[in-house]
Order: structure tokens, then sequence, then C-alpha cells
């Protein structure tokens, strides 16, 4: 589920934009963890005074070295910084290592290697799932899955049972086992991509660093993988492991060759307590339905779904007025209904409209399509250079790199769903930097300006930014949002400045439009 | 009128101290005319603030602590800030200790100026008025006066360092200030402090930045404005002129514009229902002369008393409200003349107002869901921090209230919620901007009041911009629990102020 569509649906669920300082599980080095842990990862020379016990999970177990480009969206035209991290890993079937995406995100290069096996092996990536942050690897070299054995999956662990967390966190080089116990099964912010909700298994026992992707296990199969945890500072004991129903999703979604993702309802709900509300909206019963807040526009349910609809069931599970529905024995959050489906699958759903029951089938053909608001992986930035001016569509990525504080574009990257700015801009093209030169001496005012026309063109998309630039004119008159006075370039002075703008700052490329 | 972003970043460093910490040894002054401190008067103010989002409330009083300036007509001039909300004032001479309680006689917050009167007007007996300085110069001396505890006049020598038009506390109104350099002690109640020139009013001291040791004064012509409008029969305030404006220095820019004249300023903006709209004035004109004085390409002409300084000094202070200022203006390649009639800005038409002052702000409570009216100083209830911190939803409606349409109305949000068995489930709504109550579309108070006297089917049904979308409430169970909730909750019995 989409954290747009989370925002205050749940009771006790305050719309909060920020997430909890989550830390992603990530050793090494790397954007998500900062210096802290890079420390513990000179490679290991401690020698084996240890003999580990022949377990044979250790048949399983792979360690992950990743060495990844992070994109740097301040100079977009440079390839990136180079940095190395790893992580942990396991054997399933069909020849597959099963991992974190955040572990082999932006990865250039990739190395596995097994215990007891001195020979790190090159690997690649066979699926990546950014929204709910799974990876599947293999690796070419005949003869490396030989002797290893392919986990399998169960069930979601029951609350106070043990498990074991296999993995190669920081603190040594070995194969490292902790222990503890299920605290509680939750849907909760998956925090590689930042947008997204789904099942999560919260356990006690330590997840540190380098234990990303490995696997949790109890009655030896896999019951998750390791993933995130808090900073030591916010809060002891609390480590977070994807569940099996996410697991199996994501090895189910993967079936055809491609990932599709996870689909989504995109609308929000709202608890229905209120006796009078319920009055009002027709409600018969005490306890059941809640009630549609908003439906986004361009999702699956824009004009099936009406904001003020009461949703009585799904997939004919009746709602209760806490957004909750019976399912596996369990109360779970309405909404993993959907978080089970795929791309092509449909949702049916009981509603109330003026007080009249209504049946609808929500396919579900696309999915979530605001990808705005969460981290981006794999992605080159994407840029317009013109007389110095640095053009540059905004999504999470860029406003993590810059952290602007322009009023105007805060509002359009928060609103850009709620208030459907995405309608007349699906893209917020800004610009972003001003590489000095005398032929933009006057621009400097204008950093972080919603770009809103070139030479009459309005601008929706980066790309209309280069095709304004390419046409031949004497003037380039570049409006920005909000009114102000224009940016006026001569072709002149741009041509001028061209050559002598590209060497002095080193701007490799004038231009980027792929992702 | 906004004005380009001015470079002010000075901080009221002079809140009420504790005693006599101050033990450096006085410079000599040069042989100017002693200004005796029979000219100026302690003034302590008691201010209560408003609670802005439960505003059947105050806050805690507190007093400020300053030096008022003794004018004519037995007057005592001050700043605004230092009597804003006040509940009572204090006048104490320096050396008697006597005192005597005083009124407000006039107000604007915009220029941040106050007359007090003594309520015994036999107090101000034998004390001698100071008369307004005019013509001060760059580089000119001054005095700031303070008073040492034993009522002697302590004299800070400084110098004019700069005059400039620049955003006034409140409001951010740009008006004319002078910048002073001084080595200024901290010394108590010095929240304002008169600084003269050879004996002269030249201003009253605003804002003190401890480390660049600089002092903004609310100048002298714009208290001589203030008191020329005292005397009028309408107070008619500081004139805006209502266009906003960009700078025309690049040469590219002139050259697109067809811009041959050398200055000249490209309008960005005009104010519905302002001066210059009224006087036809439109984005992308350029402003060449006001007032027959030729602008620099960055809005400044030069002034025959004080050099370069922003062209809004004629419209707000040189000038008064029902005057007209022909502009100049430069359009598609002709040149226009345009009379702009002055006015003072109907703060009744302000959708989110920077300041409320001296007024109980304005809400509803309606079966425990309190509404207000947004203005910045709801905002600021978020701390220093409020433009990161408060809902940002409202934080824009306030940055952005030029840009909604004219009748948009006031902006009315549900603020919070005071917890009743008729709220359950609601809990958590909070700062969200109401569309309707009852159907009926809400751009005031007033009309919100209005619509809870008709409920629809039973219900109180309010319509929010954003999720929810809709809430309801039982129009009969709020009605009959409403003397319990303001039991509960110790609220007024009205359960509204409008």
């Amino acid at each position: 589920m989409r954290r747009a569509a989370f925002r205050g649906t749940k009771p006790g669920c305050p719309a909060i934009r920020v997430f909890p300082k989550i830390l992603v599980v990530k050793a090494g080095g790397g954007p998500t963890l900062g210096g802290m842990f890079r420390q513990a990862f000179i490679a290991g020379v401690l020698g084996s005074f240890v003999i580990l016990q022949a377990s044979p999970i250790v048949n399983s177990l792979v360690r992950i070295e990743s060495t990844s480009q992070e994109p740097n969206y301040k100079a977009p035209w440079n390839s990136g910084e180079v940095t190395s991290a790893s992580g942990s890993g396991f054997v399933i079937g069909g020849n597959r290592i099963m991992t974190n995406a955040h572990v082999v995100s932006n990865a250039r290069f990739l190395t596995v290697s097994k215990e007891g096996d001195p020979k790190p092996y090159p690997a690649r990536v066979l699926h990546l799932a950014h929204d709910c942050d799974l990876a599947l690897l293999t690796v070419e070299e005949p003869g490396f899955f030989r002797g290893t054995v392919a986990l399998g999956f169960g069930g979601i662990p029951a609350i106070e049972s043990s498990v074991s967390v296999y993995g190669y966190p920081i603190g040594g080089t070995r194969l490292s086992v902790t222990r503890g116990i299920v605290s509680r099964v939750d849907f909760q912010p998956y925090s590689h991509s930042g947008m997204d909700s789904h099942l999560t298994v919260q356990i006690d026992a330590a997840i540190n660093p380098g234990n990303s992707g490995g696997p949790v296990l109890q009655d030896g199969k896999v019951v998750g993988i390791a993933f995130q945890g808090y900073n030591g500072e916010v809060a002891q004991n609390i480590g977070y492991m994807i569940p099996t129903p996410v697991l199996r999703r994501f090895l189910k979604d993967v079936e055809d060759g491609h990932y599709d993702g996870y689909v989504d309802l995109a609308l929000t709900y709202r608890n229905l307590f209120n006796p009078a509300a319920r009055r009002a909206l027709g409600l018969r019963d005490a306890d059941h339905g809640v009630l549609v807040g908003s439906v986004f526009g361009g999702g699956t349910s824009d004009g099936l779904v009406h904001p003020g609809d009461v949703l009585m069931a799904i997939d004919g599970l009746p709602i209760a007025s806490d957004a909750t529905i019976p399912m596996d024995g369990d109360s779970m959050a309405l909404s993993e209904v959907v978080e089970r489906k795929f791309k092509g699958d449909k949702v049916k759903l009981d509603l109330l409209r003026d007080g009249k029951p209504l049946q609808i089938t929500v396919p579900l053909n696309e999915p979530w399509p605001f990808t705005l608001h969460s981290n981006a992986y794999n992605e080159k930035p994407r840029f317009v250079v013109f007389g110095g001016l640095v053009f540059q569509p905004v999504d999470q990525n860029f406003m993590s790199a810059y952290e602007p504080d322009d009023l105007r574009l805060r509002y359009m990257f928060d609103f850009f769903v709620e208030d459907k700015i995405f309608r007349v801009r699906p893209e917020i093209v800004v610009l972003s930097g001003i590489l000095a030169d005398p032929v933009n001496a006057y621009a400097s005012e204008f950093r972080f300006s919603i770009v809103d026309e070139i030479n009459g063109n309005k601008i929706r998309r980066l790309a209309d930014v280069a095709k304004a630039f390419a046409e031949p004119a004497a003037y380039y008159v570049v409006k920005m949002a909000g009114g102000g006075r224009p940016i006026v370039l001569e072709r002149k002075a741009v041509e001028e400045a061209r050559a002598r703008i590209a060497s002095r700052y080193r701007v490799t490329r004038e231009q980027n439009l792929e992702k | 009128m906004t004005m380009r972003p001015l470079l002010l970043a000075l901080t009221l460093a002079f809140v009420a101290n504790a005693h006599g910490a101050s033990t450096l040894i006085r410079p000599k002054l040069p042989p100017a005319v002693e200004t005796g401190n029979n000219s100026v008067l302690r003034v302590n103010s008691t201010n209560q603030a408003y609670d802005f989002l439960r505003p059947w409330m105050k806050k805690a009083p507190f007093s400020r602590r300053g030096l008022g300036a003794l004018i004519g007509g037995g007057r005592i001039l001050v700043t605004a800030e230092l009597i804003a909300n006040n509940t009572f004032i204090e006048l104490e001479k320096a050396t008697t200790a006597e005192k005597s309680s005083a009124i407000v006689e006039r107000v604007d917050y915009d220029a941040n100026l106050a007359i007090l009167r003594p309520v015994d007007p036999a107090f101000l007996a034998g004390m001698k008025p100071l008369e307004l300085d005019k013509g001060v110069r760059v580089g000119d001396r001054a005095t700031v006066l303070q008073l040492e505890p034993n009522g002697e006049i302590a004299q800070t020598p400084g110098t004019v360092t700069s005059i400039t038009v620049g955003g006034y506390p409140l409001d951010g109104m740009g008006l004319l200030l002078f910048r002073i350099g001084a080595p200024m002690q901290q010394r108590d109640g010095s929240f304002t402090l008169p600084a003269v020139r050879d004996g002269l009013l030249l201003g009253l001291l605003m804002r003190y930045d401890s480390r660049s040791q600089t002092a903004d004064l609310v100048s002298s012509p714009v208290i001589k404005h203030f008191l020329q409008e005292t005397s009028r029969p309408i107070y008619g305030g500081f004139a805006r002129a209502g266009l906003s404006f960009s700078v025309t220095r690049d040469p590219q820019l002139r050259r697109y514009i067809g811009l041959i004249e050398p200055g000249g300023v490209y309008v960005t903006d005009i104010l519905a229902a302002s001066p210059a709209d009224k006087a036809g004035i439109r984005k992308g004109d350029v402003i060449l002369a006001v007032n027959g004085r030729t602008i620099d390409q960055d809005g400044n002409y030069e002034d025959p008393d004080f050099g370069r300084i922003a062209f809004s000094h004629l419209t707000n202070t040189v000038f008064h409200p029902g005057d007209t200022v022909p502009f100049k203006i430069f359009r598609s390649g002709k040149i226009l003349e345009l009379p702009v009639v002055l006015e003072a800005r109907d703060r009744s038409k302000i959708i989110s107002e920077s300041y409320v002052v001296d007024r109980a702000p304005r809400f509803v409570i309606l079966g425990g869901f309190v509404f207000l009216e947004l203005s910045r100083p709801c905002l600021q209830e978020w701390g220093a921090e409020w433009v990161k911190n408060a809902p940002q939803r409202l934080v824009f409606y306030d940055a952005f209230q030029h840009e909604l349409p004219p009748d948009r109305g006031k902006i009315v949000f549900l603020a919070h919620l005071l917890p009743t068995k008729e709220t359950l489930g609601y809990e958590e709504l909070g700062n969200m901007v109401v569309a309707k109550l009852n159907g009926r579309p809400i751009k005031s108070l007033d009309d919100l009041a209005e619509a809870a006297k008709f409920p629809v089917n039973g219900f109180q049904k309010i319509e929010l911009e954003e999720d929810p979308g809709v809430v309801f409430l039982d129009a009969a169970k709020i009605e009959a629990n409403r003397d319990a909730l303001i039991r509960e909750y110790a609220l007024p019995a009205t359960l509204q102020q409008l």
C-alpha cells in the first residue's frame, strides 16, 4: 500500500508526512547509513579461531558484496560516487538468491560468497522490487549452487514464538546468529522506497547493518527476511523482517519474468465510529464500514468509487469500522486484500452510496501511478543545461539531495497527488542550479523556481524544456510559476557561453531525458 | 505593497533585563545639546496576548519596559510593539519615580508607532517636549538615550550608517528606517529607546543587534507622517500602491522588452482592487518615474534629503492616502502617465492577516470542534520554525493568499477538537480547511455561525477541503450537551467570539 493512500486512513494514524527514522540495515556505507558503520567493514582478517558447527543453514547463506554508484543529483551529468556495501542473502529454489533490494540497488558490480568457500562469485540481479525491498540474484558460474541447500518458506510466525536471524552483520566477518521472539505483526512503512507500507513482523532479535537480506528462520523454514530497524537512539530491540506473504507475492509476481509491483486502490478512507456519522450515512449496524475520503485521479478506483462512499466489504470480507477485516484467523488491515493481488486482478467492493448498497468490481490494471514521493534507484538523474541554467524534474531523490526551502516548490511536491497538481504538471520542472556565467548573471534569484513557460510553450515535463530550447529563437524567455520577471537569454549569448560553461564546470553532457 | 526582499536580520535584543549590570564608563560626549531627562519617560506596559489556537484564553501576561519621548501636545511617543496587546500602561518619571497610568491615543502597527497620553494631564507639567529632527545624513552623529537605574540619562553615541527602506517588525511593510552603529549596553527597560541628534528626535529604536552593534530606528519622516495623519479627522495611515516589482538590471531582459531608458522596474504583480490596479498598472509594465522622480533599475529614486532610496517611500510616507501620485509607465514601447490615487489597505479584506493585536481572535465552537480563521499569529503558535512545523496547507494558504480568488473570503479551519462522546472517532481531526457547513459555503466564521443554525436532517454536516471530506455531528445532541461541554472545558458560555 502506498503512503498517500495510507495517510490518515487508519484510526490512530494521524496524517504524518515524515517517517520515523528507520535505519535501513545496510552495512559498509551507502547513503542510508552515513559513515557510522563504515569502519566496521574492513575486510575480515580475524582468523578462524571459532569453528562453525556444521549446520545445514551454512549451505544456504551467502554474503553479498555490492559496489554501487550513487547518482549525484546536484551534478547530474556526473556518473556518481562509487561506494561499496555488504549484506546477506540465501539460496532458494531455481538457483536463485533472495535478498533485499537495498543491498543491491544501484549496483555496478556484485559478488556473493559462501561460508567455507574462499572465492567470491560475480552475481547478477534477476529481479528488483523496490516497493517491497526484495531482490533475486543468480550466479552464472557453474558449480556455485552445487552443495547449496535451497531454503523453504513457512508462514507468519506466532506472537511470542522464537526466531533466529542469520547473516553477516557488523562486528565480525563470519556468519552471525541472533535469536529473539516475534513481538508483533503489523502494517509498517518500508523505508527503502519511503512510500510503501506492507505487512511486517517485528522481532526483538538484534538486527544490525549487514543483516539485511538474511533469512529469519523458525523450525528450519524461512519466516522472514531481516530488513530494517531503528537507530539505537530511537528505540531498542526493535527489528523488522519482511514476512512470507510479501516474499511469496514477490516470487509469484516475477513468475512471468517481470516484476509488476503492487497494485493499489488509490483512495483514502477513515474509521466510522461516530454514531451521528453512521446514521447520517444510512448505516444500520453498529460497527461496519469505513468512509472514503479521496479517490486519486488516474488511480484504479478513479470514477468507480466516489468520495463519501462507505466501503462495507472487500472481496466478501466485512470491513469493520476501524478498517480491519477478518483474514487468516486474525484481524488485518483491509488493504491486505489488495496487497496480495497482482496487476490484472480484480477486487470486489461492497459500497454504500447515498444510503444505497452497491457492488462494484475494481480492475487492478495499473500500479500506483505516482512514484514522485518514492526513493528511486537504478535511475539516472534527468536534466537539461541551457545557458548555464540547470533544469531538473522534482522527485524524492531530488528533494533529498537539495532539501530546498522554497515554499511553492514544497507545496507542489507535497500536494502533488492530493491537489491534483499532476493534471497540470505531470512533472514539476525547476531551475535547480545556476552554473554562474555572464550569460546568467541575473538569474540567481530564481533558484528552485518552478518553470511555467518557455517562449510561450507551457512546460509540463522536462522534455518540454529540451524541446523549447531546441527551437531557434532570438530570445529564450523563461517564465516561472507565481509571476516575477522572466529570465531572458539571448541566443547569441547562450551560444557564446556554451563551450565556456561546459569546460569550466566539466559538464560532460547538456541533457539527459531518460531515466 | 510587496517590495523586493529586503536585507534585515536584526533581532530584538533589548527586552527587559536585570538591573544595573552595566558598569562601563561612558565615553565623553561631544559638546552637543544636552538632552535632559525631562523629555523622556519610563513606559511600563503589561501586555497579554491571546492564545490563537484557544482564543477564549489569554496567555500569561508579561511586561515590556521602554523609554517614551515626550512630544508636543502632552503626548508620549513609543513603538507600537512596546504596548501591543496591553492591559495596563504606566508612565514613570525618570528621577522622581512618580507614576501615572496612560492610555493609547493612537497606534499604527504598520509603522510601529503609538501615542500615549497620561490619564492625569498635569503629570507632564514642567517637562520639555522634543522636536522632530529633519535632514539627517549618513555619517551624522546620533545619540541613543537610556536611563540609569538612578534616573540619570545614559547617552550612547553612534553614527548613522544607512538610510534605507526596510521591513518594519509586525507586518514587514517597507518604510524608511535609519540604521545607526552604536555600542549599546544592556540596561533594564530598553525595549523602546529614543535617539536624538542635536537635541532633536531622530527616531525610536525598534531593533538592536548586539553582535553587529547596529540599531534600526523608526525614522523621523515616518513619525512625521504618523503625526500628520493623527491630526487629520480620519486617520489614514500609510498607503500601499499594491504592486510588486522586480529589478531590471539584466541587459538581456532590458533588450527583450525594448527598454531603452536607463532605469525602471518591472511590475511582477498587482494586488486586486489596490491603487495600482485601479490606476490601470499591469503586470509587465515598467515603472520609469513616480511623481516626476526617475526610478533606477533597482527601484530607487534620488531623494533630496536621504539619497537613493526605494520609491515606496514616496507612496507610503511622503504622500498620504487620498493623494494622487503620477506614475510614468513604459508599456509595449509606449510611455503612459497613470495617476495613482493612494489608499491605505483595507485590513478587513486581508485573507490571512500578518498580525492581530489588541483584539480577540474570532472563533466558533460547535459540538467540541474549534473553528478559527487563518491568520499568521495562528501559525506562529507553532514556534519559531512555524514555516516548517505548522500544518503545511495552512502555511501555503498564508504564503500564497494573494493568488487566491478575490472573493475567497477568510480561510476557516477546523483547528482541533475538545472531545466529547458526540465526537467519538473524530479525535485525530485538526487543522483542516472547511469548505461548507450544512451545504452553505463558508467564507468567514460569521458564515459558519449562521450555517450552524440550519442543520440538515438533524445533522451538522461539515464538509472539509481535504480528507476525510465530510464529518457529521448530531445537531440535537450537541445542543443538549452544550452546557456540559462549556462546564467540562471551562469555555465561554457563548461558545463563540465574532
